[in-house]
């Protein structure tokens, strides 16, 4: 209801969004993943490697998400300013 | 215990160069009249993603990270790191919600939450819950701060010796002065440029710490080893073991709903709104999202760091003799591994690092008082000046809320402050974002399911002992639901019900053709991303107008 006629792109790149940030949140909410000691990585049990290893892993899919959520709006939301001199059009 | 005094000028140096920066930085981006409120409380509303993402940062990461967490590590092992899952889930939460949140708020020219549901509810009495809800739950949690102050005093022997309570607090009390006094100048200014500082000085502390200690120690089979023994002993106090090196499954469901209520919770919180809403555009905002986890790396290896302070020799001894304050366990480390000049410049990140976030939190405190209390049912007439010099004034009364906090909730892991403060406002949820994307919900439903849930939430948290110590309250915040026989984070259970009642009494409003007050925002505000030149506050009227939509509210 919010969104004012969106295009079919628009409305794509917000499904993949939403998958992206739903990957994002289980993948440590659902705890029986990762409450395990085995595999180590040297002395670190797999219940501290995995969480920390999701960090720059979330931190990528999060520019994933921004990167699309720039590119697929067509309105002016969310989005560099698309002219900076007046001298050509971006996009 | 004597005094370092090389740690100790170093922090007395530093905590100085703070204070200038913070009365200084009212020259920064300076503004016409600094007594409006957008200048005061929201710094002009014009912070770029650089300045963005130190100010959110400073607000998400405090003496919760370098303070609680570790010692809720120190004390029970795994359990403690909910908080590394609740930092790795609140980003993409964030993500979904947050643009539209800033949206609305830019193109009406709302300062606070609770100005939001006014305006998309057309109901003061939901605002005023919602305003009520921030100024308490921000309590406790700058709470938290002044205690993480108050553990690295000690540690560094100053005041905390001494029989006399005054004596003992008066450095304490004097960081807290001169905290006050630069917030109520220069405003969001002061702790959005004192950041850069303490960043900084964090980044400098923890790559040392992480890279240094555990060499120092013995190595990390060693300090994992240690940790391991010392978790599975029997604690005689509750007749159980520490804790556990890995989750037992006893524990999971404790873990990853506490995980997932602070997450919820942690946008709701007045001060992080108020960072959010300084943003100059909307993509700083999803831009910064994807550089925040930064932040949880450090956290992840400061909570490490409370397994390290247990393999250091003589630390688990220096606290056991200090009342077993767990808190203790990493300035005590700091100081016997660090060379003095060090560990002068780790606890200083460590006091910056808790008095950046609660001069922010006082801030938006105070915003909220200023706009939803004072001029919305005490001064409607007053001008900017009086709501700027109201809000300075409450800035300060909430800080001594929080030092009542201090004083009489007496908990074995200060975590639980934040944990308090993080059952009441994630009771705002539904309001503010069910809101931001539907008007379906019936503003009286959401305000008796919010009461219901913060009564609730209450007197579970205050019936809880802390571990080992029967008749203490506040002590802890997860309970056995009796349907589903697993420990829940109370917050998350209250969240529930809150969201059942509202439902439940929205479908019996319609039924009753209850009114439904007036809308002000449109379905377009909510993706708006209005040029960074035009003057904020527009009040874009649609329908009824601002002041008579409120008749039928009451």
């Amino acid at each position: 209801m919010a969104h004012s006629g969106p295009t079919p792109r628009r409305t794509g790149a917000w499904v993949l969004i939403t998958v992206l940030v739903l990957i994002s949140i289980l993948g440590t909410l659902i705890v029986p993943i990762y409450a395990r000691s085995s595999p180590y990585i040297g002395a670190f049990p797999f219940f501290y490697w995995y969480q920390l290893l999701w960090v720059p892993f979330v931190a990528i899919l999060m520019a994933i998400c921004y990167l699309i959520s720039t590119h697929g709006s067509r309105r002016g939301s969310g989005q560099v300013p698309p002219v900076r001199d007046g001298s050509g059009e971006v996009r | 215990m004597s005094i370092n005094w090389v740690s100790f000028s170093i922090l007395l140096i530093l905590f100085a160069v703070v204070a200038f920066v913070g009365f200084a930085a009212t020259r920064w981006r300076r503004a016409e009249d600094m007594l409006h409120l957008n200048e005061w409380g929201l710094g002009g509303r014009g912070f770029g993603s650089f300045v963005t993402w130190f100010l959110l940062g400073g607000d998400v990461y405090t003496a919760y990270t370098f303070i609680a967490v570790p010692a809720l590590v120190f004390g029970t092992g795994a359990a403690g790191f909910f908080t590394l899952s609740y930092t790795i889930m609140v980003y993409p939460i964030a993500f979904i919600f947050l643009p539209r949140l800033w949206s609305i708020a830019r193109v009406h020219g709302y300062v606070t939450p609770a100005d939001f549901v006014r305006g998309r509810y057309g109901s003061r009495g939901l605002a005023l819950a919602v305003a009520f809800t921030g100024i308490l739950a921000v309590m406790p949690y700058i709470a938290l701060q002044l205690v993480g102050i108050q553990a690295v005093l000690t540690v560094m022997g100053v005041g905390g010796s001494s029989s006399n309570a005054f004596v003992k607090d008066l450095p304490l009390i004097i960081a807290f002065l001169v905290l006050a006094a630069y917030t109520m100048v220069s405003g969001l200014r002061a702790p959005a440029l004192i950041a850069f500082i303490k960043d900084t000085l964090i980044y400098v502390m923890i790559i040392v710490a992480i890279i240094y200690i555990p060499m120092r120690v013995g190595g990390w089979h060693h300090i994992f080893g240690v940790a391991d023994t010392h978790l599975k002993a029997t604690n005689p106090k509750t007749g159980k073991p520490n804790g556990s090196l890995i989750l037992e499954p006893a524990g999971e469901w404790a873990f990853a709903t506490t995980a997932l209520g602070s997450a919820l919770a942690l946008f709701m919180y007045p001060h992080n709104i108020t960072g959010t809403f300084a943003a100059r555009r909307r993509n700083v905002i999803r831009r910064n999202i994807a550089a925040l986890p930064a932040y949880s790396v450090v956290l992840g290896l400061i909570a490490l760091l409370g397994y390290v302070a247990l393999a250091t020799p003589g630390v688990p001894g220096q606290v056991k003799a200090h009342d077993a304050n767990a808190q203790l366990a990493l300035p005590f480390m700091f100081r016997d591994l660090f060379p003095s000049w060090f560990a002068g410049i780790a606890f200083s990140a460590i006091v910056i690092g808790a008095l950046v976030p609660a001069a922010i939190m006082s801030i938006a405190a105070a915003n909220l008082f200023c706009r939803n209390v004072w001029k919305e049912y005490i001064r409607p007439n007053a001008s900017d000046r009086e709501q700027t010099r109201v809000a300075q004034t409450t800035s300060l009364l909430v800080k001594l809320g929080a030092l009542c906090f201090v004083l009489f909730v007496n908990t074995t892991y200060a975590i639980q402050l934040q944990l308090l403060g993080g059952i009441w406002i994630v009771q705002t949820f539904p309001a503010i974002v069910a809101g931001l994307y539907t008007r379906w919900f019936n503003r009286w439903a959401l305000l008796i399911g919010w009461a219901v849930a913060m009564v609730w939430g209450t007197i579970e948290a205050y019936r809880l002992p802390s571990p080992g110590k029967p008749g203490t309250h506040f002590g802890a915040s997860a309970d056995t639901l009796p349907v589903i026989g697993h420990t829940v984070y109370i917050g998350l259970t209250g969240l529930v019900m809150n969201l059942i009642i509202a439902v439940l009494l929205t479908l019996l409003f319609r039924a009753l053709k209850a009114p439904e007050g007036t809308d002000e925002t449109q379905p377009a505000q909510f993706v708006a991303d209005p040029e960074p030149g035009a003057p904020p506050p527009i009040p874009v009227i649609a329908g009824v107008g601002h002041e008579t939509g409120l008749a039928d509210s009451g």
